[in-house]
């Protein structure tokens, strides 16, 4: 029994603890609740982050095949349980002034990341699905956290009716799926790829695409983006720009890789046009804002086209692209978070870019900090931004993919404006009043988070332990 | 006719006789029933004393409550009969299965209980 | 004739498109963008079930019902999200969900 479980550990982990710890300890009286279950809840996730080092790495199936941890799996599963645990840690200072300190945040928090576990480990529809809507469920309810607050709650409805949708337009392509392969399996629709197929699989996988580039905001699925980022409460903006776009876009490097590497020429192209779109909305509609937690939105549209454009190219290089540009784009959002959430003057919290004007004379700290996140968004070298895109990009121009090369490259020099735009305001405009103290662990997260961005495109040798995680993983999606 | 309009012919019947058996009852209550309206009689009726809103009011919000947890509970039998029948196929594996699903649907229900979601005040 | 597997096919894409359709074209209740939402996952299920008793194969009958279940904890989180906005704003006309432009 313990032999065929191990590779749900992490996630069995995950469940008790939310479902058995954290919930029923929140039903206690004691004043200190809110802190303990948080306690639980990041003990909870580092275990579900590093348990892939512990267990065997050859037993990897389990459930009857349903459910897989491969090394592709276990190193996706260690950033999104990373990306969690600092979100729960973010949280709690804002949740705090926002009295919103309410330990249901934690469970909710823990449950979307048992989700995407399940997602990023699916090698079967009906796991994909309920990785999926698990996910799901629990982000339209943390976007919604702020249950006073029009904007959260608007925020909430229209997360969920465009997600249901999505996983409506998923759903039925599975369903397509299923008819024409007559299998569930991951196997088994590559086995069925092998012979005759009619053009229902192909529907099918189309729709199935469509439903999960929703999940990752990809244009023309994009439209929720800005406004669910704009009102939700912060912390829980800066989880949804990070974990779950890296577990969807796992997810569908998966399923286009395993089952359908036999299409690759049919779905090369919906990602390329995924892509460019992406790329180019975000870039031009990242121009007018005025709402920095509005801007972060365009900017992870147009990130999550830059990732895109390494999977179109169909080799083990490209999976290995996406995942080293995902790692550090996730943790630049960590770090940009932290500072959006230093933001904060004796009234409450702002959120405007002019709110930063003339950041460097009243607060230095932040402003640098800042400023390199913004540097590295733009990807200029050193900093790691650079070498994400540098990853991402050379294996597209590997498969001969110029046209969509170029395009990245015209996006990230358009949207290098709104960077500079806010490095400008930050160093070059005149002093507002300026923020009050930040709390001590938002001040840490994002100069931890800034000088891991510098040391990773500067110091080989703690890249180098990475990107052989990052072979391991790629190199299982081929085996 | 063709066969497959043949298969379906004795849908329209019973169409026909559900049609004609409804009318020929309401007809039948009219004709035969006595009726002596008067303007208490014709007043709308609310258990006992006069009605004092539109019957388009909204709805109170605690009804969505319950709706809401009805929907969710109501869903474990869908798992629990099939599971029910299959029982002897499945043995003990299938057994713990589904009892750790009732359990974690158990810990669901303590919580909307203490937080007095079961309430109605 | 005898309804077979292209029928089926047929319903189930006629009541997925009324529901998207559904999605967009409603100006006027949030409440029938939910049931909307509910047409798309029962054409989904009809599918399910159609292409499971063809092949006679049980998997695609098991995920009808998983499917029904979520649909039923995705509905109960809708309903709950959409009191929740009906408290703060009063009222759940489509055209009014627009504080956010952008």
């Amino acid at each position: 029994m313990w032999m065929t479980l191990q590779p749900v550990l992490g996630e069995i982990i995950l469940a008790i603890t939310a479902s058995q710890f954290m919930l029923l300890t929140g039903l206690s009286k004691s004043k200190k609740r809110p802190d303990l279950i948080r306690l639980m809840a990041v003990v909870g996730l580092l275990a579900f982050a590093f348990v892939g080092f512990v267990t065997d790495r050859n037993v990897t199936e389990t459930f009857g095949g349903a459910f897989i941890n491969d090394d592709f799996a276990r190193y996706v599963k260690l950033i999104i349980g990373l990306a969690g645990a600092a979100a729960i840690v973010l949280s709690r200072n804002y949740l705090r002034s926002e009295r919103l300190d309410q330990y249901e945040f934690s469970v909710l928090l823990v449950y979307a990341v048992l989700g995407m576990g399940i997602m990023v480990s699916s090698n079967d529809l009906l796991t994909l699905y309920i990785g999926v809507e698990m996910q799901a469920l629990a982000l339209y309810v943390l976007a919604a956290f702020n249950r006073d607050s029009l904007r959260a709650s608007e925020a909430g409805l229209k997360y969920f009716v465009l997600g249901a949708l999505s996983s409506g337009i998923l759903l039925y392509g599975a369903s397509l799926i299923y008819g024409y392969s007559g299998s569930l399996r991951f196997d088994g629709i590559a086995l069925a790829l092998q012979g005759d197929y009619g053009p229902g699989l192909v529907g099918g996988m189309i729709f199935l695409l469509c439903g999960l580039a929703f999940k990752i905001s990809a244009a023309p699925f994009h439209m929720w983006t800005p406004d669910v980022y704009e009102g939700a409460p912060t912390p829980v903006t800066g989880f949804f720009a990070g974990a779950p776009k890296l577990a969807a876009i796992a997810l569908i490097a998966r399923v286009l890789y395993e089952p359908f590497g036999d299409l690759a020429e049919g779905w090369t192209l919906a990602l390329m046009v995924f892509a460019g779109l992406s790329m180019v909305v975000g870039a031009l509609g990242g121009l007018m804002q005025t709402n920095i937690k509005r801007l972060m939105a365009y900017s992870s549209i147009t990130n999550m086209g830059y990732a895109l454009v390494p999977l179109t190219a169909g080799t083990l290089a490209g999976v290995a692209g996406m995942l080293t540009f995902m790692t550090i784009y996730v943790v630049t959002v960590i770090g940009v978070f932290a500072c959006i959430l230093q933001m904060r003057i004796r009234n409450g919290i702002v959120e405007q870019i002019s709110d930063l004007s003339g950041l460097a004379e009243t607060n230095k700290g932040l402003a640098i900090t800042l400023t390199v996140m913004m540097v590295s968004l733009i990807g200029i070298p050193p900093f790691a931004g650079f070498w994400g895109k540098w990853f991402a990009f050379g294996p597209a121009i590997g498969a001969g993919h110029y046209f969509i090369v170029v395009l990245a490259l015209v996006a990230s020099v358009v949207g290098a404006f709104y960077y500079l735009r806010i490095i400008r305001l930050m160093w070059f405009a005149e002093a507002n009043e300026g923020f009050v103290a930040a709390p001590r662990i938002e001040r840490s997260f994002s100069l931890v988070s800034a000088v891991l961005l510098l040391a990773m495109g500067i110091l080989p040798f703690i890249t180098y332990p990475g990107l052989n995680l990052i072979r391991d993983a790629a190199s299982s999606l081929f085996g | 006719m063709s066969d497959f309009l043949r298969e379906y012919l004795p849908i329209l019947v019973l169409l026909f006789v559900a049609g004609g058996f409804s009318v020929a009852l309401l007809l039948a209550a009219k004709v035969l029933a006595p009726s002596e309206p008067d303007r208490e009689k014709l007043s709308t009726y609310e258990c006992g004393f006069n009605a004092f809103d539109d019957s388009k009011m909204k709805f109170d919000v605690r009804f969505y409550l319950v709706a809401i947890l009805f929907i969710i509970f109501d869903l474990e039998v869908a798992f629990l009969f099939p599971w029910a029948v299959s029982l002897e196929y499945i043995g003990v594996y299938g057994w713990t299965v589904v009892m750790i699903f009732l359990a974690e649907l158990f810990v669901g229900l303590i919580y909307a209980w203490k937080k007095g979601a079961l309430d109605w005040e | 004739m005898t309804i077979g597997l292209t029928e089926y096919l047929t319903v189930a894409a006629i009541i997925f498109v009324i529901g998207t359709f559904g999605i967009f074209v409603n100006r006027k209740n949030v409440i029938i963008i939910m049931m909307c939402i509910e047409l798309l996952l029962l054409a989904v299920n009809i599918n399910f079930v159609a292409f499971a008793t063809h092949m006679g194969d049980m998997a695609g009958q098991i995920f009808a019902m998983f499917v029904l279940t979520v649909a039923a904890a995705e509905a109960a989180v809708g309903l709950a999200i959409l009191v929740v906005y009906f408290r703060n704003r009063g009222d759940i006309a489509v055209e009014d969900i627009n504080l956010m432009k952008g």
